[in-house]
């Protein structure tokens, strides 16, 4: 245990080191990328003194390491990530505004994917080489092959257009509802706190389509995942004493899916940290109003500091999940220790 | 048989097993391709992906694709428009073939820049020297950035000229071959035939060359193949957020895009045709994919 908590430690202190890495990275993209920002924001017929006005305020007007150190010295000092270069408002403000809602659907997205996939990889394997394996294969590659954005589209025009199952793909709620009081920003927890169990149920129905878009386009990690480690741990002697032992398959199953556990949790971990900025597409599809549609916005507008804020924000994100994940995965799994 | 002559023949892989040496990449090839033809799957995809780059640069078509028809806007498929025309009078049909123009070359080319960097850094990581623990420890950063959203950006910042879009797509897929070669590499290197190779006096860039990269050739297809399928879904993600390829240039993600706004009004056929076909070139990578994997005797299964 003694190395263990040692290992840890080392993790935690290469901590400020990666930081250090992801602000240079975020500065990099946006200040040593070929092209001028400024020219594509002030367009073709713009006047030169337009350009330099516009090379002023985004101060690329500067040399590299003087924006690099007042980059570095406003971030520490100030603890601020700019204004947005067309709205004027703090791009802290706008992302921690945002994050709630593309939290909501990650999560839920994610739950989704990881059982529909555990469910499929467990069939495929406990069947192996019969048809509900051959099934659970087909719909991995189907689902694995159209991309989210294509896939979302698909949903709305089946279950909202044909059968009319799901509301239209605008948003958390209604266009004519009054939205929960903000108390956490995301909208399907804010209205389970409000009590309003009308709106909850509004709120659950217009994300249903974004999720089972996220859930089916994921999922094929995890089917995949399941279905090799848990074909190998049903042949395993623990899985054959257990059946000896006249344990329910169920239960032996249930056994067998521990092995499973690792991977799975690993999975989740990076999918978790690449579907804050990877859920971006299936957002705008359904205009879901995150993090990620708004930062699609930004790109389209080139908002530098927002750019430049969203890489960030997003970088020191996936750091943190892949730190936990690293933790998680020591704590479930014995075996796993750092030299 | 002399003591000597026993060791050498012990050291020798079995006729079967022999690994492609002598250096030229091409032996491999030839080896797979003579694989390739025995195996189904593989043969349709490699057909399908050729048909649709043929048909895209060859085959007639009914209408020009970058010129609309004012006169038919949003008409549901009939025999005049095969696949229906979109809100500007568009040709679905001849624009879902014409995509394939740039789509695919474009996919194709940052797959290739990607192995081209991917394969000098991995097989430099495979040596046992600080350089290897510099590239991985880099590559560990670089990987914990959310990599699509990092391409979106650089093209959008940049400016979403042809080369920029090869170079996010070969970003993106650049790591899997680092890390593909690089394990590849590290068995290999302990195989008895590069034994042989450094006994004889081989260099350490002769090895490396001649007789780690070939092997790993194989390998890397399959790999390139399924960069390809992702650079696919890339491409046409770049060009749906509004980010890549632009209008009238005719490409799939611009199709989706363009047709996304009718959709929920019932007008299915504008994202559908391109969205089918965009499916239709990833299975059929990831088929190519498959396929080299079974012929080099690497599935799992």
């Amino acid at each position: 245990m003694r190395y263990r908590t040692g290992a840890i430690a080392k993790r935690l202190l290469f901590i400020p080191v990666a930081v250090f890495i992801v602000i240079t990275l975020a500065f990099g993209l946006v200040n040593l990328t070929p092209g001028d920002p400024a020219l594509v924001i002030a367009g073709d017929l713009a006047a030169d003194e337009q350009v330099a006005e516009i090379r002023a305020e985004l101060g690329t007007d500067k040399p590299v390491p003087q924006r690099y150190a007042a980059y570095v010295r406003e971030l520490f000092t100030e603890r601020s990530l700019g204004t947005s270069f067309f709205t004027k408002r703090p791009i802290w403000d706008e992302i921690t505004q945002r994050f709630p809602d593309t939290l909501e659907l990650v999560v839920l997205g994610l739950l989704g994917a990881v059982l529909y996939g555990s469910l499929l990889g467990t069939l495929s394997s406990y069947f192996r080489r019969r048809w509900p394996d051959t099934l659970s294969r087909t719909s991995v590659t189907i689902t694995q092959s159209i991309p989210d954005f294509f896939m979302g589209l698909l949903l709305i025009y089946v279950i909202f257009y044909i059968i009319g199952w799901a509301p239209a793909p605008v948003g958390r709620i209604g266009l004519l509802d009054r939205p929960p009081d903000r108390v956490t920003g995301a909208v399907i927890l804010d209205t389970l706190i409000a009590r309003d169990w009308g709106l909850l149920k509004t709120a659950f129905h217009h994300a249903m389509l974004p999720v089972v878009t996220l859930a089916l386009f994921y999922s094929s990690h995890f089917a995949k995942t399941t279905r090799a480690v848990l074909s190998r741990a049903l042949n395993s002697d623990q899985v054959e004493f257990a059946r000896a032992c006249g344990l329910s398959e169920l239960r032996v199953v249930g056994y067998a899916f521990r092995e499973a556990r690792t991977p799975v949790v690993t999975y989740i971990g990076i999918l978790f940290a690449a579907l804050f900025g990877g859920a971006a597409i299936v957002e705008t599809v359904f205009a879901w109003g995150g993090l990620g549609q708004w930062a699609i916005d930004a790109m389209l507008k080139l908002d530098v500091p927002a750019i430049q804020g969203f890489i960030l924000v997003v970088g020191l994100l996936t750091l943190l999940v892949y730190l936990l994940l690293d933790l998680i995965v020591v704590a479930l799994d014995p075996r796993v220790s750092y030299e | 048989m002399s003591k000597a002559r026993l060791a050498l023949a012990k050291a020798l892989p079995k006729r079967a097993e022999m690994p492609a040496e002598g250096g030229r990449a091409g032996r491999a090839l030839r080896a797979l391709a003579r694989g390739a033809l025995a195996h189904k799957g593989l043969t349709i995809g490699f057909v399908v992906i050729l048909l649709i780059l043929l048909a895209g640069f060859f085959a007639p078509l009914p209408h020009d694709p970058i010129q609309p028809n004012p006169e038919s806007t949003l008409q549901s498929p009939d025999g005049e428009f095969w696949f229906g025309t979109d809100r500007f009078g568009f040709d679905v049909f001849s624009r879902v073939f014409a995509s394939a123009r740039l789509d695919l070359p474009i996919a194709l080319a940052g797959t290739l820049l990607s192995i081209a960097v991917g394969i000098p850094l991995g097989l430099a990581a495979s040596n046992k020297s600080r350089w290897s623990e510099r590239i991985m420890r880099g590559l560990d950063m670089f990987q914990s950035f959310p990599l699509l959203v990092l391409a979106f950006a650089i093209v959008a910042l940049t400016g979403n000229t042809l080369r920029n879009i090869i170079f996010a797509i070969a970003l993106v897929n650049v790591p899997r071959f680092i890390r593909l070669v690089r394990s590849e590499a590290l068995v290999l290197r302990e195989s008895r035939f590069i034994e042989a190779a450094t006994a004889i006096g081989a260099s350490r860039t002769r090895v490396m060359l001649r007789h780690v990269m070939p092997n790993t050739m194989g390998i890397v297809l399959a790999q390139a193949s399924l960069a390809a399928a992702h650079a696919i879904i890339v491409i046409a993600g770049l060009s749906f957020l509004g980010i890549g390829i632009t209008p009238p240039d005719a490409s799939w993600g611009v199709m989706i895009r363009v047709g996304s706004q009718n959709i929920a009004t019932g007008q299915w056929w504008v994202s559908f045709f391109p969205g089918a076909m965009v499916f239709v070139t990833i299975v059929a990578f990831n088929m190519v994919a498959d396929g080299v994997t079974r012929v080099i005797g690497r599935a799992e299964d």
